[in-house]
């Protein structure tokens, strides 16, 4: 096993570990810097957090993206489990073209149907906020959990739906049962990665939320671009342990029970974006 | 599309018939379930790029901002002007070097963790993904305040006597650079590390045992079967940083606009719908054929490796 690892592979492993985390680190070290110009450290202070949480705008902008991440949650997750149920039952030719359309929806650029989507609501006189936000949310978030659902269904075997459906459980009552409990580990992975890449959406929340709605990532890209106060790094944080917290709840129940996550982890994403 | 999919091709025979039409309800409801998704999408995804390309071919009176249909292809030809043309120039070569910065910087690093044995291999390998899962405009301000022209990096480089006077990077494209570098580096070390822990170490010590350098057998065993990764991961690094939107917005100022950013000005300021949907289908168009001629070259090098 052990072969002649060239040592400075290792070394400079370390040293990317080391520069990936330096940016994080040097938000919420700033976030506890008593000075308000970045020029280094001059003291703790918990300050800032107690500035944005008194911020009004603040605190409407998080409950806007609270609105946004779980409506679109709700609608995705329903979309991907309707959509991995399909996917069982569905001919080679009719589940490539539906493949096709759930990761075009992950690999083209957000900004291309963003303004798409801008054109459209404002040719259907919809207008734009929070629905409009979320309409844009469910097409990418809807792709990522659908991908989630059907790696954890092929996965499962048909044996204990067909056992049900041999004892007289009808369609409804094998699928609530049995098929959707087995999902459920599933579900909550797909269901916290929605609500991080909502929160942490731009693009989308920037070009669909008009006047009346506006995500809280929105307000900080706005703060950050106008004028950089360390309030900016505190938001920063929280936001940072808000996305990190779902994700490794999701992470870790990956490793706890059999999902379709791994799947998605060779897959990457954007995307983050 | 919901009639196409219920012509099933492969749907088995059916039943005699009494249960006969039960079946084709039931068959029926089946294909209801696909309903939710393909609407959505056919709704909220593919409707609005339909739209953008009708707005693509017409044109819009500046002054009233009304737009009229046509089939005029001035949108397009307007694109190679050298005002439009410098940001797609911009955009492309700004993806394909941070691209290949990062195939430099996680080639080394997914070998790294890919020779890693069990439970340093899963640290390792939570470490890249953790900056990954936390906020993306966080981590973007991050770079800025590391990169700003008196931030650590610099004085750091400063107190060592290496750096005199002032070094911009913030607002310039090399910190655009170093932003999508950073922010794509883990989508390419995830799939180089599949491809990379899939390498048999019997053949890395044969190609040992028969006297082959390291670099030799770098270059002639680990970087051939390597190929599938190193495809997947420039697909997941290219496509998104030639759309990058926002990270030129914190990290390049005004002054380092990309594709995107023109595109979006095109419809925020400007308010040339046709002129900006046409950039977005002619970026789409773009990306689509890079994303082709990347999958047919991925899947020849699957079939090698295989």
């Amino acid at each position: 096993m052990k072969l002649r690892l060239p040592r400075p592979t290792s070394v400079f492993t370390g040293i990317v570990m080391i520069c990936l985390y330096l940016p994080i680190i040097a938000v919420v070290v700033y976030s506890l810097d008593k000075s308000a110009d970045l020029i280094g450290w001059t003291g703790f202070t918990t300050h800032w957090y107690s500035v944005a949480f008194h911020d009004p705008e603040v605190r409407r902008d998080l409950l806007t993206s609270l609105e946004v991440a779980s409506a679109s949650t709700v609608i995705s997750l329903t979309i991907a489990v309707c959509a991995g149920l399909w996917t069982r039952g569905a001919s080679p030719r009719a589940r490539r073209i539906f493949d096709g359309l759930t990761y075009s929806r992950i690999v083209l650029p957000e900004i291309v149907f963003a303004l798409g989507l801008l054109i459209l609501f404002s040719k259907l006189h919809i207008g734009y906020g929070v629905w409009a936000i979320v309409a844009g949310h469910v097409v990418f978030n809807s792709a990522y959990a659908t991908i989630i659902i059907q790696a954890r269904l092929a996965s499962l075997s048909s044996t204990l739906e067909e056992a049900a459906a041999d004892l007289g459980a009808n369609r409804w009552r094998v699928f609530r049962r049995i098929t959707f409990p087995l999902l459920v580990p599933a579900v909550l992975v797909a269901a916290l990665l929605a609500i991080s890449f909502s929160f942490d959406d731009v693009i989308v929340s920037q070009f669909l939320g008009g006047t009346s709605a506006e995500p809280i990532s929105v307000l900080l890209l706005g703060m950050i671009r106008l004028h950089v106060t360390p309030e900016v790094n505190a938001i920063g944080t929280a936001l940072m342990l808000i996305t990190l917290v779902s994700f490794s709840t999701a992470g870790l129940i990956t490793v706890l029970r059999p999902t379709g996550a791994g799947h998605l982890l060779a897959l990457g994403r954007r995307a983050a974006e | 599309m919901a009639v196409q999919l219920t012509s099933e091709p492969n749907a088995p025979a059916p039943p005699p018939d009494p249960g006969r039409r039960r079946f084709a309800v039931r068959v029926a409801g089946r294909q209801l379930l696909a309903l939710p998704g393909v609407g959505w999408t056919v709704l909220f995804f593919l409707a609005p790029m339909a739209l953008l390309l009708v707005y693509s071919f017409g044109s819009v009176n500046l002054l009233t901002l009304h737009v009229e249909f046509g089939w005029t292809l001035s949108n397009y030809t307007q694109i190679g002007q050298a005002l439009y043309l410098q940001p797609i120039v911009r955009s492309l070569a700004l993806s394909a070097a941070a691209t290949l910065a990062c195939l430099l910087i996680g080639f080394p690093v997914a070998y790294t963790i890919a020779r890693a044995s069990g439970r340093r291999q899963a640290l390792l390998l939570l470490g890249v993904m953790i900056p990954f899962w936390t906020s993306f405009v966080v981590r973007t301000y991050g770079i800025y305040d590391v990169i700003a022209d008196n931030g650590p990096i610099y004085s750091i480089l400063h107190s060592l006597g290496i750096v005199h006077g002032y070094i911009h990077v913030l607002f310039t494209q090399y910190g655009v650079g170093i932003g999508v570098v950073y922010t794509y580096l883990p989508l390419m070390i995830l799939p180089l590390f599949v491809s990379l822990e899939r390498i048999d170490p019997s053949l890395l010590e044969a190609a040992g045992d028969l006297g082959a350098t390291s670099a030799r057998t770098l270059r002639r065993v680990i970087l051939p079967l390597a190929v599938p990764g190193i495809i997947a991961g420039t697909i997941l690094v290219a496509i998104p940083a030639t759309g990058e939107y926002v990270i030129p917005q914190i990290l390049g100022g005004d002054t380092t606009l990309l594709f995107g950013n023109v595109v979006s000005d095109q419809f925020e300021d400007i308010g040339n719908y046709p002129a900006g949907a046409a950039m977005a289908i002619a970026l789409t168009a773009v990306l689509l054929i890079v994303l082709m001629f990347l999958r047919s070259r991925s899947y020849k090098a699957e079939a090698a490796v295989a």
